[in-house]
């Protein structure tokens, strides 16, 4: 288990990371949002013992993270981190060797990998002569072939078209089920709503939300309505707390102000002929953008 | 971690010397040393005018100094180091009938008659022009000839005669206590010194580009990020200095032995004559090496050169890496490392200049300075402006400021190597300095 206690870094007057604390259990997903700059690369760096904290402590299976430690954890850095004069093999065995595998290890995961991804033949060819999917499928096989017990995964879907996403999914969920911690950082949050248990905020720095994704959307409340079916426009129009009244195409589309007005909208259409009626859950997105930009 | 550095520094050299760019420009280096070690049985065996002997017609008309003009182009061409060039043929016949009959640029004719005047009046004839080093052979040994048949016409003994344009023997005292002087020594050091020591200030030269295109690489492709998450900055600056360092050693012993077989191809060349030509040049050095004394230091000489050579070599690598760490692409390396290029500059033209600037007390106190040291101090030691103690203090030295860049550049190198911003960067980097937790 990761486990990050009170983190704070500056750099100079720079607050880069102010008090974050967090837990990712064996086997959990945890996603670590925030816009550019606030922090999130700064954790990603403590979290690997890059930079040192100013105060605060990160522990994996209990103990501090040193170089004893850093063989168990797998790292796909948003920009990719490959020698590119390199061939596919060479890279593999240089970070391989670096996580302290042995030659035949890294043969055996490398062509498993190679394979899994469907990408067996790029094997001796350069990393620059591949397209830029590629050369993040091979990041992410350097940084999982040692079957980490954590692996941090930023932006590791940059690139990629929607065949190779489902497989770097599929291979995810894959470490998942073996027991491997994964924080995870995205800019785009369907991938965050898909993936993480468990997630955290930062804007500047500090945490404004932290903990379980269901949580976090109970605690936002349902703030939407959708409902198709035979009813006007007037049969809302009465009902108080209902703050907007959309028509998309057949579909009305109510915001409303807390989860109450849902049963009121509800008896105010019960004796109308209804096809759906959906009290819908906000997205990630929409609690980020409100979040951050109540900041701003 | 051991394990991890060995295996870092062996990926950095290999990454070197598989590369297709070492293996071309070894080949390069051997084929330039082999043309350059044998120009000239090369030269010879393609042939041209300069194999032919030049043909010197004498009409001697005072039927007196024949014999003298004849010695004395012998003597002229035997000390101008060129093989037999000259063939004299007296002529008894008219000048007009000798000129009629020449032909070609290696033929002269040398008109000597009385001058009622001046001794001696001369004619040089040919029908084309002359090349230079035969005029001024031929203009000295008319020169040489005149003043000796103007001295027998004095009515000198021969025997006393003889003696006046016989060399002086010179005895040499040096009074004071520096057994090393030798005139000829600033032939030595203007001449042979910088062909010795430009092998040494090319290997520095591929030192620092090896050492900072790698930290580069590493840092624009963010790999570095990667690596140094599996390494401490410490275990990766110390596999760069060391990968680097063997790299330049390897190349130095490639260079030797480029030079070893340009040697034995011209004992093959020249049928078992190793040196051929050479031999006179080099042994001339050998020989004032040997007057100064300096033949009975080379024992500790060439080991105290070597080590000093080490240092500064571990020295440029250590300023090289830490620069490259500062720096976030090739292009801001190029320029940083000018002024490493300078001072590696200064420290080779410092050593070819020594011997001008014999006994300058600023040129002795620039050879204990680390990084110039290791060009200038042999050359010093070689004019005998310092001795085996001053080598040794440049050594100590050079090893003190390379303790202090691992000391101090460590922590530059460690925050460097993450940073990719330029903004404020001397600012963060003094800061860095003098916080030792950063």
């Amino acid at each position: 288990m990761l486990k990050v206690n009170n983190i704070s870094k500056n750099y100079g007057k720079v607050q880069a990371v102010d008090g974050l604390s967090f837990e990712c259990r064996e086997g959990e997903i945890f996603g670590l949002l925030g816009e550019n700059g606030a922090g999130k690369t700064t954790t990603f760096r403590i979290i690997m013992g890059l930079i040192d904290a100013n105060q605060g402590s990160v522990t994996l299976e209990g103990a501090p993270i040193d170089y004893t430690k850093t063989d168990q954890i797998g790292f796909v850095t948003e920009e990719r981190s490959l020698l590119t004069k390199l061939t596919v093999e060479e890279q593999a065995q240089f970070y391989g060797a670096l996580k302290g595998m042995s030659q035949e290890e890294i043969d055996k995961a490398l062509s498993y990998w190679l394979e899994k991804f469907e990408i067996s033949s790029y094997r001796t060819r350069k990393i620059k002569e591949l397209s830029k999917g590629n050369q993040q499928k091979i990041q992410f096989i350097c940084a999982i072939m040692n079957h980490p017990k954590l692996l941090i995964l930023d932006e590791p879907f940059t690139g990629l078209d929607p065949i190779n996403v489902k497989m770097l999914k599929d291979a995810i969920y894959d470490l998942k089920k073996e027991g491997c911690s994964i924080i995870f950082s995205s800019h785009q949050m369907e991938y965050i709503e898909e993936f993480c248990e468990k997630l955290v905020i930062l804007v500047k720095g500090k945490a404004i939300l932290n903990g379980y994704l269901n949580e976090i959307k109970k605690a936002y409340g349902i703030k939407q309505i959708e409902i198709i079916g035979e009813v006007q426009r007037e049969d809302f129009e009465k009902i108080k707390g209902i703050k907007a009244i959309k028509k998309h195409q057949n579909k009305w589309i109510l915001s409303i102000q807390n989860e109450e007005v849902v049963d009121k909208v509800f008896q105010a259409i019960r004796s109308r002929k209804i096809y759906k009626f959906e009290a819908i859950e906000p997205t990630l997105n929409e609690i980020f953008i409100e979040k951050v930009g109540s900041l701003k | 971690m051991r394990k991890k550095w060995m295996y870092l520094t062996k990926m950095s050299l290999l990454k070197k010397i598989k590369s297709k760019w070492f293996v071309a420009v070894n080949l390069l280096f051997l084929f330039l040393i082999v043309f350059l070690l044998n120009i000239d049985t090369i030269v010879s065996f393609f042939g041209g005018d300069f194999s032919e002997k030049t043909k010197i017609i004498l009409v001697d008309k005072t039927k007196q100094v024949e014999p003298i003009f004849e010695s004395f182009v012998s003597s002229l061409e035997n000390t101008s180091g060129e093989s037999i060039r000259y063939q004299i043929q007296i002529s008894s016949k008219t000048e007009a009938f000798e000129k009629k009959k020449l032909k070609g640029e290696k033929e002269i004719l040398v008109v000597l008659d009385k001058d009622p005047e001046n001794y001696l009046a001369a004619k040089i004839i040919s029908t084309e022009k002359i090349n230079s080093l035969d005029y001024q052979i031929l203009v000295q040994a008319i020169n040489q000839t005149k003043g000796e048949y103007a001295l027998s016409l004095s009515g000198i003994d021969p025997l006393e005669l003889s003696k006046i344009p016989s060399p002086i023997q010179i005895q040499r005292e040096v009074l004071s206590n520096k057994q090393s002087i030798d005139e000829g020594m600033d032939m030595i050091m203007g001449s042979v010194f910088p062909t010795i020591i430009l092998p040494f200030f090319m290997l520095i030269i591929f030192l620092v580009q090896m050492i900072g295109a790698d930290i580069c690489e590493e840092k624009s492709t963010k790999s570095m990020e990667v690596i140094i998450s599996n390494v401490s900055p410490k275990v990766h600056f110390a596999s760069k200095v060391v990968a680097a360092n063997l790299f330049v050693i390897l190349q130095g012993l490639l260079l030797l032995v480029y030079v070893i077989v340009a040697f034995l191809l011209r004992s093959v060349l020249s049928d078992g004559n190793a040196i051929g030509s050479l031999t006179s040049s080099l042994g001339g050095v050998w020989e004032s090496l040997k007057a100064v004394g300096f033949i009975d230091k080379l024992w500790y000489f060439i080991p105290t050169v070597l080590l000093l050579m080490l240092v500064s070599f571990v020295a440029y690598s250590l300023l090289a890496g830490i620069l490259a760490s500062i720096t976030t692409s090739m292009e801001d390396f190029q320029q940083i490392q000018t002024p490493i290029m300078l001072l590696c500059l200064g420290g080779y033209y410092l050593a070819i200049m020594a011997s001008i600037f014999n006994g300058s007390i600023f040129i002795r106190i620039l050879s204990y300075i680390p990084f110039i040291s290791s060009l200038l101090s042999p050359a010093l030691f070689v004019l005998g402006e310092i001795n085996l103690f001053d080598m040794i203090l440049s050594i100590l030295i050079t090893i003190f400021v390379n303790y202090l860049l691992i000391h101090f550049g460590m922590r530059i190198y460690k925050a460097g190597i993450l940073n990719y911003s330029n903004e404020k960067v001397w600012t963060k980097f003094a800061k860095v300095i003098k916080n030792k937790d950063v």
